[in-house]
């Protein structure tokens, strides 16, 4: 067991709620300085790989959606299309070590170069972790600092299919530098995470009565002048009963019902994102925390998504030349099919009532779908996919935006504003921050 | 546990017989002549029967002798007037006083010692749920000299032993700079290799451990991880100038845990061995233990050879009552609920995320509902130390699976209970059928439950003749385990097992540096593991004239040693030394940063090594401080500090002891004078003891004490006495007034043999005794 495990074990102890001084359980309990703070705002960031069929993905042309007539990738988004914002001509100007897929993956959060390491790329130097922290990092750090809007967890990272090997190719969210943060991409290990100190109240429910009834028996056999550390011991247990039961926290929500035994392969991924944004939608229902993230596998990610009849990886058909039609209609697929994604989980966040009865998750939150590359094949990080939906960060939705090739430290900063954290000033490089947050999208 | 079993009793007896005596003992007569005496001179101040009065509230009760006493009475009593009672006078009413209410016969005539039901210490609980997980999987790696980790150099950069392995060999230490020309230049290429080292490491002490890896490449390091369990240290990937990591993890005393380090002299990604380069490499493996010094790993507590994980429970648990010399479990408190269910807890997921492994039943096992209720069966059964009842297995199995929505939270909920029923958390104490002799047994040499020869053989119901039990214990005495607690057990005796702080006045001795402290305790550590098991005595921990000395110690104790050499055994000081009682360690932990104390140095003798009781000092006294009176020496000050009367009653007994040890300074160097204001004085190392039987004894020095403490009847018992109780934790007298001399003597008849003497007293205590008094009935459990 690691440092956090003594740690983990006595911060157990303390929730578990026996004795006396024990906090309660944070995060679970409605918060009465919301109000005062106004309506939540929360942001989830989507990460899918690979680029983009860019004459599929964007817009003819700035200005107003029409659900008609949006482009083929970004269909499945018809239904919101007036919560609906596309960010293009924003970029990712980092230089440095590392290949574009390497800095592509590191800096597209975080804003800054890598560190040189041992991490070798197909092309250029070897590099190691980002240098920096990420701006969901950031924009938790001040959330978690203002009681009003601090919950339990202050961010989740949520994976679907993220290889098991930490690299600079797998790891998208950066606590600081040299920290990058694991993506639990097992549902089962994020709803223990979520819900394990429940259940672990629950079973130890539900066997005191066992206990109990055990101890009695076990009294009953024994001398006299032995009987009282066995009664002291039951007192104590009756205690525990009571204390457990006074303490079960007011579920706001249900607790998600996952399916058991999905496995964790290539073949299960639709029913793997499914459960994953299922807990996502349940996180946000009880206010464990205002930002997530969702990476799907990984940059040079390569799904076989056989349940679209594409046998070839994701990444192998991303390297093809946009006149390959063959492979450019699969990736249209692969990404229409990510967007569809997407969308479910805008419909379940639209589904699902605010705890306070003002309007729908959805109102309050909003989807950010990006990707480390703008295009597979020539691994441009120009035009970084920016796809918002919902109404978390208050901009103004249902057009296309065009930048004139900005760097995307600005955009970062933008999102970290409209989510309160107006003193940013700087985020990752500052020779990229130029004037500060993008004007014209609120 | 104390359930009610039927048919054994007879044939547990018949051991007992052998092993128990006639408890004796009698009350003096109302015309004993020193009552007379007692009712005139003591009892106003003792009350009736030494029950203490108003002024001096203190119960008159202790160990001392008849002669010991007459003597303290001789000289001290009454305190208004030591002379109206002396010589004979003082004798008779010693004689009194030790018979009526005061010796240890007397008060348990008043209060008779009886195995009381406890539950599991703390070290009981956290060795059980070690031993109960543990049973699961495969043996620990057998005892043996081999030290280090295996070590297997690969070309490549990846662990492929068919296309990459040049090089295998045990390496003692991970501490290498192999510069620019790697690790075997013209076998391995500088620009890529890598290195996996794999083994177990025994850490001494139980407790948080840090870890710490520094090298300029890719490392990564696991301790008592799973096959999928995360690393411990992950820098796989290098990057920026990082070259040092470091992570903590709760590891347990004395048990194997497996350990791999692996380091990587390569690019990972793209194969591109165009872009890799040779860089220079070191790698070194440190740690720091608790009450430790960050150091490189040592060799001596790493063996090359594979270890099964162990479930070392990290939960915090309240500290056990030892008031009365040792660890016993005779309260519970919500704090210690509250800490069980958190290690219950923590035992559940570990279970279950390691099921497959433990249970043997797959994911998809058709019949997995069924097998994880006979794994739950099993493990209750090693828990409880005992088959299951229907009853109880309805209880404990059946409705736990039956209440839960699916197999594995039956499992879980299962545990809970298990680990919740009395019938784990208390420790058998008078129940006498051949499961609770197995856990009695195995709870007395190893803190925890039995292991599989006992479990099958209490269930042939072999434990019943000495020689079934002797032979368990003979073959239990040489595990790790026991180890393990005799280790924690002089630890415990010498009172240093919680880590003393250790801090001397930097301006006198700037060279005792945080270092030095540990590698003492170090040093300490390896005395007693030598002496206990490398076929030396009791006796020897006092007369051996070596010492375990390093590099780092060796200036500072006149040692010649290069400044890098490991442990090695020095005679110091030509001889003067004594062993365990002028070890540096004992003598720098029992005095002041900047002089040594005679008074810790005497209790310390009179009461922890020659089993005197002592009282606390009637008020707190600050000690004279060496400025008011510089011309004076410690011993001088000493004396003139409790020359007072009240004081003199035990200080007459305390200070002639400590005074033996004047010749070792305040961190255990060897003098022959004090330096002073008034300019060097000549140590006075004169001290003397009066025995509880005997004529007093007077010595000269570390050596002579050590040498007379060595042969002291008084010290042979109260080691006697110290072992039964950390083995056993009920008090000794509760088999018979007579056990402990009779162990006492045939620990000196065995040649002081310690491991023995642990046998011996299990071969008693494996029995419980017949309680005297049985002040309520005892239904089911009697015969």
């Amino acid at each position: 067991m690691t440092l956090s495990g003594p740690m983990a074990r006595r911060d157990l102890l303390r929730r578990l709620g026996v004795g006396a001084g024990v906090l309660p359980f944070l995060g679970n309990l409605p918060s009465l300085a919301v109000e005062a703070a106004g309506p939540k705002r929360r942001l989830v960031i989507v990460f899918s790989p690979d680029g983009v069929v860019k004459k599929h993905f964007w817009p003819a042309a700035a200005g107003p959606l029409v659900a008609t007539e949006l482009p083929r990738i970004l269909a499945p988004f018809a239904p919101f299309t007036d919560r609906l914002l596309t960010v293009k001509g924003v970029n990712n100007v980092v230089t440095g070590d590392g290949d574009g897929h390497m800095r592509g993956m590191g800096c597209l959060l975080t804003g800054i170069e890598l560190f040189p390491g041992n991490v070798q790329g197909g092309s250029d130097t070897p590099a190691g972790w980002a240098s920096g922290l990420s701006i969901d990092q950031e924009i938790r750090h001040h959330l978690q600092a203002d009681p009003a809007t601090a919950t339990r967890f202050g961010s989740l990272e949520f994976g679907v299919l993220v290889p098991n090997r930490a690299d600079t190719w797998t790891r998208m969210v950066y606590a600081g530098p040299n920290k990058p943060v694991t993506p639990i991409d097992d549902p089962y290990q994020m709803f223990a995470k979520l819900y394990g100190e429940t259940k672990d109240r629950e079973s130890l429910q539900s066997v005191l009565d066992e206990v109990r009834e055990d101890l009695a028996r076990v009294a009953a056999a024994v001398p006299a002048e032995d009987r009282r550390i066995l009664e002291e011991h039951a007192t104590l247990v009756r205690g525990l009963e009571r204390d457990l039961a006074a303490r079960r926290p007011p579920l706001t929500h249900a607790v998600p019902v996952l399916e058991q035994g999905v496995i964790e392969q290539n073949d299960q991924m639709p029913r793997l994102s499914r459960m994953q944004i299922e807990l996502v939608v349940s996180a946000l229902a009880a206010d464990f925390t205002r930002v997530a993230t969702l990476q799907y596998t990984n940059s040079v990610g390569q799904p076989h998504m056989t349940w679209l009849g594409i046998d070839e990886g994701q990444h192998e058909l991303s390297h093809e030349p946009n006149s390959n039609e063959a492979a450019q209609e699969k990736l249209t697929k692969i990404n229409t099919w990510y967007a569809g994604e997407i969308a479910w989980l805008a419909r379940r966040l639209a589904e699902t009532p605010e705890p306070d009865g003002s309007g729908s998750l959805l109102d309050h939150t909003t989807i950010l779908w990006t990707n480390e590359l703008g295009e597979g094949n020539s691994h441009s990080r120009d035009d970084i996919p920016w796809v918002l939906l919902g109404g978390g960060l208050g901009f103004t939705a249902g057009r296309a935006v065009e930048f004139p090739g900005v760097p995307h430290n600005r955009f970062l900063l933008t999102l970290a504003h409209a989510l309160g954290h107006t003193g940013l000033v700087r985020f990752g490089n500052p020779d990229h921050c130029g004037e500060g947050p993008l004007t014209g999208l609120a | 546990m104390p359930f009610p079993t039927s048919s054994r009793r007879a044939t547990s007896l018949a051991v007992a017989a052998v092993w128990m005596w006639a408890w004796s003992g009698s009350a003096p007569a109302d015309d004993h002549p020193g009552l007379a005496i007692y009712r005139e001179h003591c009892q106003r101040c003792h009350g009736a029967e030494g029950v203490g009065t108003a002024a001096f509230p203190d119960p008159l009760v202790g160990e001392r002798s008849v002669h010991q006493l007459a003597v303290v009475i001789d000289e001290t009593m009454p305190e208004d007037d030591p002379t109206k009672v002396t010589g004979e006078a003082a004798r008779q009413v010693a004689a009194y006083i030790h018979e009526a209410f005061y010796s240890p016969v007397a008060r348990d005539r008043h209060r008779p010692a009886r195995v009381a039901l406890a539950r599991l210490t703390v070290r009981q609980h956290r060795q059980a749920l070690a031993d109960l997980v543990g049973s699961f999987r495969g043996p620990p790696p057998a005892i043996d000299a081999d030290r280090g980790l295996a070590g297997e150099y690969f070309k490549t950069r990846t662990f492929n032993r068919d296309k990459g392995l040049v090089l295998e060999r045990t390496d003692p230490t991970i501490a290498f700079d192999f510069g620019t020309a790697g690790p075997a230049p013209g076998t391995i290429e500088p620009k890529r290799f890598a290195i996996r080292w794999t083994g177990a490491i025994v850490p001494v002490e139980t407790g948080l451990h840090e870890f710490v890896i520094r090298t300029e490449q890719a490392a990564r390091l696991t301790v008592n991880g799973g096959p999928r369990g995360p690393a411990l240290i992950d820098a796989t990937v290098k990057s920026g100038s990082d070259t040092e990591h470091r992570a903590s993890m709760f590891l347990l005393g004395g048990r194997a845990h497996p350990l791999t380090l692996e380091v990587w002299k390569s690019l990972q990604g793209v194969d591109n061995d165009e872009a890799e380069k040779a860089e220079p490499t070191s790698i070194r493996l440190l740690w720091k233990q608790p009450h430790g010094a960050l150091e490189t790993v040592p060799a001596r507590v790493l063996i090359p050879h594979a270890a099964p994980r162990v479930f070392a429970a990290a939960t915090p648990f309240p500290p056990d009552d030892r008031s009365i010399g040792y660890e016993r479990g005779t309260d519970v408190s919500e704090e210690w609920l509250a800490a069980t269910a958190a290690a219950a807890i923590a035992t559940a997921d570990h279970v279950l995320d390691d099921l497959e492994k433990l249970s043997g039943v797959v994911a998809d096992a058709p019949d997995r509902a069924a097998r994880l209720r006979e794994f739950a069966t099993t493990f209750a059964e090693r828990a409880f130390r005992r088959p299951l009842t229907p009853e109880q297995r309805a209880l404990v199995v059946e409705r736990p699976f039956a209440d839960a929505p699916d197999p594995d939270t039956g499992l879980r909920r299962s545990i809970l209970a298990v680990l919740g029923s009395p019938r784990f958390l208390f420790v058998e104490a008078a129940d006498d059928d051949a499961f609770a002799t197995a856990a009695r047994l195995s709870f007395g040499l190893w803190d925890s439950i039995p292991d599989e020869p006992l479990r099958e053989a209490a269930a042939r119901d072999e434990l019943a003749t000495a020689e079934q039990l002797r032979g368990h214990a003979e073959r239990m005495v040489q595990d790790r385990r026991t180890r393990a607690k005799v280790r924690d057990f002089l630890f415990s005796w010498l009172r240093v097992d919680l880590g003393p702080e250790l801090a001397k006045d930097p301006a006198r001795h700037p060279e005792f540096t945080p270092e030095v402290a540990a590698d003492l305790r170090t040093s300490l550590e390896l005395f007693l593991v030598e002496a206990v098991w490398s076929g030396r005595d009791f006796r020897g921990l006092f007369t051996a004239d070596e010492l375990p000395v390093n590099g780092r110690l060796a200036p500072l104790y006149g040692a010649p040693l290069p400044a890098d050499a490991d442990f090695t055994r020095v005679r110091l000081d030509d001889g003067r030394r004594g062993g365990l009682l002028s070890h540096p360690y004992l003598m720098s932990v029992l005095s002041y940063p900047s002089s040594t104390s005679p008074i810790h140095r005497g209790v310390f003798l009179a009461r922890g090594v020659l089993g005197n009781t002592l009282r606390p000092p009637q008020e707190a006294i600050a000690p004279l401080p060496a400025e008011q009176h510089p011309d004076l020496t410690t011993r001088e000050r000493v004396a003139l500090q409790t020359s007072a009367v009240a004081c003199q009653t035990c200080h007459t007994l305390i200070n002639p002891l400590g005074f033996a040890l004047e010749e070792f300074d305040e961190i255990g160097r060897y003098r022959a004078a004090e330096p002073g204001a008034g300019g060097s004085r000549p140590i006075d190392a004169s001290g003397s003891y009066q025995p509880r039987s005997g004529s007093p004894a007077t010595f000269r020095g570390g050596r002579e004490l050590a040498a007379y403490v060595a042969g002291s009847r008084d010290a042979h018992e109260a080691f006697v006495q110290a072992a039964f109780h950390a083995l056993v934790k009920q008090p000794v007298r509760a088999w018979g007034d007579d056990t402990l001399p009779r162990l006492t003597e045939s620990f000196a008849a065995s040649g002081f043999d310690i491991p023995r003497l642990l046998v011996d007293i299990m071969m008693v205590a494996a029995v419980p005794p017949r309680q005297r008094v049985a002040s309520a009935p005892v239904p089911e459990s009697s015969p």
